[in-house]
């Protein structure tokens, strides 16, 4: 259904990105890992043009595009049809809860209010937020704050949502609501990827594990294969500094 | 203090407040609006990095905080003419103000909008917006909010500069006080009735300021 091939990014002499390929069935959840610096975050960035691929090409609902040399129009056109969750949220902070999650309806798609406003409190309802419609970030805890991202992400019924490591900047205590989340929202069928360092999401939530280092896929596997038969030493011996 | 000078303060008083309310106010509000446009719009071409005209706002911003106000006043009103250019002396001073006071705010409001942080501008792409759009919405709104006490300082800066007008012949507040120092030869208590009612003005200023800014807080500190 959506297709990345031959992603390279290239920052002066840092080869980030080298022939990455990845190719993404409808419903399914991969886990991203891999040491920090292994360019699993700016693959992501570059699937959704956050970053631009120096080579590389897309096919999007039977279409192939080419990454680097795409046009905006078409950036936007593929945007509207993704979700994206921020590692540090990004929420707009002079919106509540409520605009934060409307805004992509009302602005971007032109949706009238009121069936936004609709929308939106049902996507916050689905995140456990249904108390805090009006609140404002700053009056939301990191968990809080997380899960409007993905309501945001997710009201726009995307066809796949990115996750840049959505609990890298919580509290631990946090976390868990929002792995919670992630994982009722994978249970219900929704297509993700998700960067992350979290073993049991990978392990008990996600179909496939892709593992990078060095800004190269090494191993795309089913999630039960990955950790019954991780192989590779490179990869037995990040698995037990992430156990450690 | 003697009679007769109680007598010529509050005589004038009137006569210093009407230019006030009827001059510098408007020479003020007019300019700083104008102002504010043009700071705008100089601000949002360097951030979006538009080229030539950055260079343009750049050169511009040099020009105008580079050379003394009343220098500005005195190219524009009594220099232009020798190029067929006559301007009458409160347009003249609207100008000159607003194109100083468009050059000091773009600065302010460069920094503001670039206070914003980026991830809030990939945020609104991620969810289909445009570039104008995130601006409008997202970033201009709190930039707005940060830029706040710095532009009520550049106003209040403003109200107290539209003086220098007087030197172009704009009947306004310090020139009717010269008036009437020039009739009654009592400099002390006069320029000191006019300092008085400029400080008034900005004291209001200053009050409304702080409702505003209290106003602007409701969504909270970052």
């Amino acid at each position: 259904m959506i297709e990345f091939e031959n992603i390279n990014k290239v920052y002066g002499e840092n080869w980030v990105l080298r022939n990455v390929n990845l190719r993404i069935e409808k419903g399914d959840v991969v886990a991203v890992l891999g040491p920090s610096g292994s360019g699993k975050t700016t693959m992501l960035r570059c699937m959704n043009f956050l970053e631009k691929a120096d080579i590389g090409s897309l096919t999007f609902d039977g279409v192939e595009y080419d990454l680097h040399g795409i046009s905006k129009k078409n950036v936007a056109a593929i945007r509207k049809k993704t979700g994206f969750v921020f590692q540090n949220y990004n929420l707009f902070l002079n919106k509540t809860a409520l605009q934060n999650v409307t805004e992509g309806l009302t602005v971007a798609r032109k949706m009238p209010k009121e069936a936004a406003i609709e929308k939106a409190k049902a996507a916050l309802d689905r995140v456990g937020l249904s108390e805090r419609y009006d609140f404002y970030p700053s009056q939301l805890s990191g968990g809080q704050q997380q899960r409007v991202g993905i309501a945001r992400a997710l009201v726009t019924d995307p066809e796949i949502i990115y996750f840049d490591e959505p609990t890298s900047a919580l509290d631990p205590e946090l976390i868990g609501e929002v792995l919670q989340v992630m994982k009722r929202l994978a249970n219900d069928g929704i297509t993700m990827i998700v960067v992350t360092h979290e073993l049991s999401f990978a392990r008990d939530v996600s179909d496939r594990v892709v593992f990078m280092e060095n800004g190269e896929i090494l191993k795309d596997v089913p999630s039960k294969e990955f950790f019954e038969n991780p192989g590779d030493e490179r990869i037995r011996s990040f698995l037990k500094s992430l156990s450690a | 203090m003697t009679e007769r000078l109680w007598n010529i303060l509050t005589d004038s008083f009137l006569k210093i407040l009407v230019p006030g309310l009827k001059m510098t106010i408007p020479l003020t509000v007019i300019s700083f609006a104008l102002g504010m446009v043009i700071a705008l719009l100089v601000a949002m071409v360097q951030v979006a990095e538009v080229p030539g005209l950055k260079q343009l706002s750049r050169f511009y911003v040099w020009i105008i905080r580079g050379t003394p106000l009343l220098v500005q006043l005195y190219v524009v009103f009594y220099g232009l003419p020798r190029l067929g250019i006559l301007i009458d002396p409160f347009p003249a001073a609207v100008i000159v103000f607003s194109v100083s006071v468009g050059a000091y705010d773009s600065e302010t409001m460069r920094a503001a909008i670039e206070s914003v942080s980026k991830g809030q501008i990939e945020a609104g792409y991620c969810v289909g917006m445009s570039y104008p759009q995130i601006m409008r919405r997202i970033v201009l709104p709190q930039a707005f909010r940060t830029a706040f006490p710095p532009l009520s300082n550049s106003l209040i800066g403003l109200v107290k500069d539209t003086s220098l007008a007087a030197n172009i012949t704009v009947l306004e507040m310090f020139m009717a006080t010269q008036r009437i120092v020039a009739r009654t030869y009592e400099p002390f208590a006069l320029y000191l009735e006019v300092a008085l009612i400029y400080l008034i003005f900005c004291t209001v200023l200053t009050k409304v300021q702080s409702v505003c800014e209290k106003k602007l807080a409701k969504y909270g500190k970052r």
